[in-house]
């Protein structure tokens, strides 16, 4: 297949294609949300990560949140956010797979929506 | 990609916050040996053809939907973050196999240097951008997918 038409078909399916990405390869959670303003910008929020993988960033922004959802397209991804939730003792954490476009809540349901190295 | 963007604006309140965060192509990433103070700069890491276009591809739907009136920009910056690595055949096994980056670094030092330092720990310098949009009330009509040429 031409390398155009790959490009093409995987970004024209946000999430569908693309495996989660190890998380030990990307920032810290702190880090990322420093240098994008900080425990402010979610202290209190209903927060949405979307492409969560293994919860990562989910979990580091959970303490300062109100509720944080995380939906990824790929199952394993999820087992291991639960997993990973469960270990941390997290509890306001929910984890479901599922794809950006269709998107399992009702409107207006978050106050922040996080799209973290999944675009 | 502008239709999982119109999803989101749908469960976001008004007001509300889009963060896009994700590698930066537009710069070079970098492979740098960890110095006792600081790094050494090794060589430059292109990014993939496939993943250029990838990024284009996320940076004109991001336009779209603004231009729609969906989401109004707000900031955007961009911070830099090292992957650490062993050695460096544990860098070089790494580029082999990721998708983002082309598989070789182009080595900036001669291959003896590469030879005495290869035990050394290694670190790739990328650079992330991120973007905070908006969430606006009342977009005007969506625009329709322009044909590509």
């Amino acid at each position: 297949m031409p390398m155009s038409c790959v490009a093409k078909d995987s970004v024209g399916d946000l999430g569908r294609h693309v495996p989660a990405l190890s998380s030990s390869l990307r920032p810290r959670p702190h880090e990322e949300l420093r240098e994008w303003g900080g425990s402010p910008l979610v202290r209190g929020k209903r927060v949405l990560d979307l492409g969560c993988g293994d919860g990562r960033l989910a979990l580091g922004v959970a303490p300062f949140a109100t509720r944080v959802e995380g939906i990824d397209p790929d199952p394993e991804a999820i087992a291991a956010a639960k997993r990973n939730a469960r270990k941390d003792g997290v509890r306001n954490v929910h984890f479901a797979a599922g794809a950006a476009q269709h998107l399992p809540y009702p409107d207006a349901a978050f106050d922040l929506v996080i799209l973290s190295w999944t675009l | 990609m502008v239709d999982a963007l119109v999803e989101i604006h749908r469960v976001l309140a008004p007001g509300g916050t889009l963060v896009d965060a994700r590698p930066d192509s537009r710069v070079l990433a970098y492979a740098e040996r960890r110095k006792p103070r600081g790094f050494q700069r090794f060589g430059v890491v292109k990014t993939s053809r496939l993943e250029l276009a990838n990024d284009r591809a996320s940076d004109r739907a991001i336009t779209r939907v603004v231009r729609d009136g969906l989401f109004k920009r707000r900031r955007t910056g961009r911070f830099w973050h090292r992957v650490p690595f062993g050695d460096l055949a544990e860098l070089r096994n790494y580029l082999r196999e990721h998708l983002r980056f082309v598989h070789r670094a182009k080595w900036v030092v001669d291959g003896a240097t590469r030879k005495r330092h290869s035990n050394d720990h290694f670190v790739i310098r990328r650079a992330v951008r991120y973007e905070l949009l908006e969430a606006l009330r009342s977009p005007r009509n969506i625009s329709p997918a322009r044909p590509r040429h």
